[in-house]
């Protein structure tokens, strides 16, 4: 009646979020004049830069930290924030490319039945909050892979957590107890 | 009716404005009129060539000045007149035209060619229809008188219109405009300064009429139209008093004018110089923000030594004085202007890199959000200086970060681990010079020779969806050049 441990569903990472530093300070207005793809959010303090290979955004401020998102995997991340390092290095910086570290990834998954989010609630108070008032899915966090998920009543089920594997062990674990309130 | 394309109207404007603005610092230089002239003259034989704009005509340095003299007279059609006028055409003038205008606007617009070697009697708000049948309206009665020499055009404000009409000559007034040329004459007798709004208004309009393809030789047409105000009328009336003083007067106003903040670039494709007159650049149907004329003297001067002499810098002093007009205050922008043009941050850069400094902007350790506030330029120094530090400090270990055995990498180069916390394992692979980490693949794929200088609105994005709205701008597409007052886009990066 559970779920098999092997759950042959389909998680789609939608977005990998990383960040580096390129160990130099970073002359923000010459990357907004010089840069290609570039905007500049003088207010903040913040060049975004969009990247189209790998289709990404980068948020470049002046101390050097640089944010990544957009990727779709893991190493499209990396592949894309080198790429990113490597523009700024045309552009005349210093940079390293050092602390590259995956944050934060997201990914999108289908039961393929739907759930019962009352009684699943019931059913997992410790680590599940739904308040339907304010928001229409479960939040379910699972504290030993810091993953959270946000479950849905169609069997939708959006996972955070802070690298891909988290995310896929995340599914497998919540899988069974999704199973069990299913319609 | 047609109007046909203000850009070589507004050229020749710009044009005028410049070399009536320099004219007084070329001489305060001691620099010759004769190279004014063959300034201008090379200015409109590249534009010319440049072929970028239709119908441009150069003016010629020699050709008399012509002031037209109207006597005040109320409406009528004065056939002597026009004969006379036809006279003239027939003496190779045949784009002198005019037509009948349904409502008699106020005043005269007239266009006279330079050859025309003898005053001309008009009664005030003449229209004179050419033969071959272009328009041109004279909105506001002039006073026209053979002036000597040199080649000070009247500036007046302008309206040209080309209209086809195979019409026999008439000329049609307005009496308003004749009464208001009386008081504007005894009131502009004193040539003070006139309202800078005024001043600015007829700048705007200002387009000196040219000559139509055939006779390039054309200096003197006057094309005026009042259809701003009574100032205008003053403009005519000081002009006939003191001609030399009067325009440059006006062309000092106008110049004010002209150097209003709003400095989108003027660029005209083959002439640096022409972003003196950047100013100039305002939409055609009168949009004009006269905030500040005080500022606005004071920086004709500045601005035209700055621009003329950085010529080749145009790009850079105009991308900073948008960013000048557009950020910050009125009173900001000038100093800003004043200051960014000329300290360029190449030049300085360049200074910058035989100095290697290991402490102070130099220390590299990772600081926080440097504040952005107007220290720009000494950001822009400390990033310069880190940059050229880096290779100096190469086997300096002066990093304090919280992690680092990433000195270490940085010095040796070669990979290493770096033990961040939770990290997973980050190889320090140092970023190959252009091996495998291809950049810009899609480098300048849309290097095009169509361009669009303006100032902008708004400038909205969604996602990848961009949305544009601009204003003040002149473009250049396909070789030929557009002027426009708004413009809008879509477009999808």
């Amino acid at each position: 009646m559970d779920a098999d441990s092997d759950v042959a569903l389909d998680i789609l990472i939608t977005n990998v979020v990383c960040v580096f530093r390129t160990r130099c300070h970073l002359n923000l207005r010459k990357i907004a004049l010089e840069g290609a793809n570039v905007i500049y959010k003088r207010d903040v303090g913040k060049v975004l830069m969009k990247l189209r290979k790998p289709r990404i955004t980068a948020t470049i401020w002046s101390s050097g930290k640089v944010i990544c998102t957009g990727a779709t995997s893991e190493e499209e991340a990396k592949f894309g924030a080198r790429r990113l390092a490597r523009s700024l290095q045309k552009l005349g910086f210093q940079v390293i490319f050092t602390d590259f570290k995956v944050v934060n990834v997201l990914a999108v998954c289908n039961m393929p039945f739907e759930i019962r989010l009352p009684e699943f609630t019931k059913n997992n108070r410790s680590h599940a909050s739904y308040e339907p008032e304010l928001h229409p899915a479960v939040c379910y966090r699972i504290k030993s892979l810091r993953a959270t998920l946000q479950i849905f009543s169609t069997g939708s089920i959006t996972v955070t957590g802070p690298n891909v594997k988290a995310v896929a062990s995340a599914v497998e674990q919540i899988y069974p107890f999704v199973f069990e309130s299913r319609k | 009716m047609a109007h046909s394309s203000p850009v070589p109207e507004l050229y020749k404007s710009i044009i005028e404005d410049v070399i009536e603005g320099v004219r007084e610092l070329f001489a305060e230089e001691g620099v010759e009129e004769q190279v004014l002239k063959d300034l201008k003259q090379l200015w409109e034989t590249k534009v010319t060539q440049s072929r970028a704009t239709e119908g441009f005509f150069k003016h010629s340095h020699c050709s008399p000045r012509f002031s037209l003299q109207l006597p005040h007279s109320s409406h009528s059609v004065l056939q002597t007149s026009a004969a006379s006028y036809v006279i003239q055409a027939g003496r190779g003038f045949q784009h002198f035209t005019a037509a009948k205008l349904g409502p008699p606007r106020v005043g005269v617009t007239l266009a006279l060619p330079s050859c025309v070697a003898y005053p001309l009697q008009m009664p005030a708000g003449v229209m004179l229809q050419p033969a071959p049948g272009q328009l041109y309206k004279v909105n506001v009665p002039v006073v026209v008188t053979q002036a000597s020499g040199d080649g000070s055009i009247l500036h007046y404000p302008v309206q040209q219109m080309f209209h086809p009409l195979g019409q026999a000559s008439v000329l049609q007034a307005s009496v308003a405009s004749v009464t208001q040329l009386n008081a504007s004459a005894a009131h502009a007798a004193g040539e003070t300064l006139q309202p800078q709004e005024t001043a600015l208004q007829q700048a705007v309009l200002y387009k000196p009429s040219y000559v139509e393809k055939q006779h390039v030789e054309n200096s003197a047409t006057l094309v005026q139209q009042p259809s701003v105000s009574v100032q205008e009328y003053e403009i005519n009336a000081v002009l006939n008093q003191c001609s030399e003083s009067t325009e440059k007067f006006q062309h000092d106003n106008l110049h004010t004018a002209v150097f209003t903040p709003e400095c989108s670039e003027g660029l005209f494709i083959d002439e640096s110089l022409a972003s003196s007159s950047s100013g100039v650049l305002l939409d055609v149907e009168g949009q004009l923000d006269m905030e500040h004329p005080e500022l606005l003297q004071q920086q004709v001067s500045d601005d035209i030594i700055d621009l003329i002499i950085a010529g080749e810098r145009l790009d850079e002093n105009t991308f900073l004085k948008d960013q000048g007009s557009v950020a910050s205050s009125d009173k900001v922008e000038p100093a800003e202007q004043a200051e960014s043009s000329l300290p360029l941050e190449k030049d300085l850069c360049s200074d910058i890199e035989g100095i290697s400094q290991l402490d102070g902007t130099g220390d590299v350790s990772s600081k926080e959000q440097i504040p952005h506030t107007k220290d720009k330029e000494e950001n822009e120094f400390i990033g310069f200086i880190d940059s050229e530090d880096l290779r100096v400090l190469d086997d300096e270990e002066d990093y304090d970060e919280e992690c680092d055995s990433s000195s270490n990498i940085e010095s040796s180069g070669s990979d290493g681990d770096n033990e961040d916390l939770q990290i997973d394992i980050v190889e320090e692979d140092p970023l190959n010079s252009g091996d495998d980490v291809s950049e810009q693949d899609i480098a300048d794929l849309f290097d095009t020779d169509n361009v669009i200088v303006c100032q902008y609105e708004k400038i909205h994005r969604t996602k990848n969806k961009w949305k544009f709205y601009l204003k003040d701008g002149v473009m250049s597409i396909e070789g030929k050049d557009h002027v426009f007052a708004k413009a809008t886009g879509d477009a999808e990066w």
